[in-house]
């Protein structure tokens, strides 16, 4: 990946390097899709599924599992704290970004991203296969608690982030942006009640960071579009969010891993928190 | 009301459990587009489109048959999610034969019962789609062939 110049050209791996580390006892690859049911038709060969919503998230409250559970769905797949974790799903790697981030939350860092994603491979004609690996029982010591405050806005800080005019981008559709949809092109509604975006907010569309083939676009593309365009400067304290947080896991780890921000935040409760929240201020057009 | 056919299906899917249920899942969906019109078929409606709240273009073409039951054959794009292949093939073959009128009181909340309510999301109200877009066909049929 070093030919695209980004700034931590190691958080990418191509799919190249995946074929050729199917066996390698230090790497655990996860897929992580939208389509709940992909993984079982076939995945790469030792892939381990984790999902967004079951395995990440508190099935009550709309937060994430605890550090311990954490460790524990760790270890259930053979990951250990020093295992380095290589994430691909559909959709261009949005569930793949988000569960990488959530890794992150939990003070794992040896994450990477399959550059292209499950597309890319397919598209390549590589192997699938529906057998379901099973790995010795990992060894994870869990953090004493998640690392919200490094890569996770939560809504006042999100609102006290617009209130000082600081960087937030918005990520979802220019439809969504403007107000004129409450829904994602091509999705159903999620139950948002107003629609526009967080005054002060800039658009930029998840899909403008990535290539035809899902794979991401070269550092000088990425900073055209993100600096010169939607100017943002190098080393800015930014927020993105999109509707519920994958699109904007997407960016986040455009800016911080392939750009090489810094303080980079992913709003998670993203709009559909924002735009049913009483009293929230909201910009259209 | 909900047709026999249908009902047998919904049956079988409730006396598995999750994984089998699962693996049931993805053999429906894999044999999906068997169910996509064949060279020669001529339909008495066809119904091609993408709507907006859908990934993916679906074709809906609906056979009445002389005894009055419904045949549909049923084109999707590549974009279709999992689920909602193996709901077409499900509701492909458990209408199968069902009269219009049937068709159109066939409730939505079996979905569930199928695909177990902790597959049904959000992101994958789709798997109702298909039942929408059939019984929107076969609205469209009995009414040209009421004012006809």
């Amino acid at each position: 990946m070093s030919d695209k110049n980004y700034a931590h050209p190691d958080a990418l791996v191509s799919t190249e390097w995946v074929a050729a580390h199917l066996a390698d006892p230090r790497v655990r690859l996860v897929e992580s899709n939208e389509d709940i049911l992909l993984y079982d038709t076939g995945h790469i060969q030792g892939a381990v599924h984790i999902d967004w919503r079951s395995d990440l998230q508190d099935q009550t409250i709309r937060d994430y599992i605890t550090p311990v559970q954490f460790a524990t769905l760790c270890e259930r797949h053979g990951i250990s704290n020093d295992t380095t974790v290589i994430f691909y799903g559909d959709k261009s790697n949005w569930w793949a970004c988000y569960a990488l981030w959530c890794f992150r939350l939990f003070g794992h860092d040896k994450v990477k991203i399959m550059d292209g994603g499950r597309d890319k491979w397919v598209a390549e004609g590589r192997h699938l296969t529906k057998a379901v690996p099973h790995f010795n029982k990992g060894r994870y010591t869990a953090l004493a608690e998640r690392k919200d405050d490094e890569i996770r806005a939560l809504y006042d800080q999100t609102l006290a982030h617009s209130r000082d005019g600081r960087a937030l981008i918005d990520v979802r559709s220019p439809g969504e942006f403007r107000g004129e949809i409450t829904h994602m092109p091509e999705y159903p509604q999620e139950g948002v009640l107003r629609g526009g975006h967080i005054p002060g907010a800039a658009s930029v569309p998840w899909k403008m960071a990535v290539n035809d083939d899902s794979t991401f676009k070269s550092e000088t593309e990425l900073r055209r579009i993100y600096e010169t365009e939607a100017g943002l400067h190098a080393g800015e304290d930014v927020i993105a969010y999109c509707r519920i947080g994958e699109r904007s896991s997407h960016t986040w780890f455009v800016l911080t891993y392939l750009l090489g921000y810094k303080n980079v935040r992913n709003y998670d409760g993203s709009w559909t928190e924002w735009g049913n929240r009483v009293g929230a201020p909201i910009e259209r057009g | 009301m909900i047709p026999a056919g249908l009902t047998r299906i919904i049956g079988l899917f409730e006396s598995l459990p999750d994984a089998e249920k699962r693996e049931s899942l993805i053999s429906y969906a894999a044999s999906a587009s068997k169910h996509a019109p064949r060279d020669g078929e001529a339909f008495d409606l066809e119904d091609v489109r993408k709507d907006e709240e859908c990934t993916d273009t679906v074709g809906v073409f609906l056979k009445v048959r002389d005894d009055g039951g419904c045949a549909f054959r049923i084109t999707l794009g590549p974009q279709v999610q999992t689920l909602t292949k193996a709901m077409t093939a499900i509701l492909c073959k458990g209408l199968d034969g069902c009269t219009p009128e049937e068709i159109l009181n066939v409730p939505a909340d079996f979905v569930p019962r199928i695909v177990g309510a902790d597959l049904v999301r959000l992101r994958s109200q789709t798997v109702y789609y298909i039942l929408t877009r059939m019984k929107g066909v076969v609205r469209v049929w009995s009414n040209r062939r009421r004012t006809a």
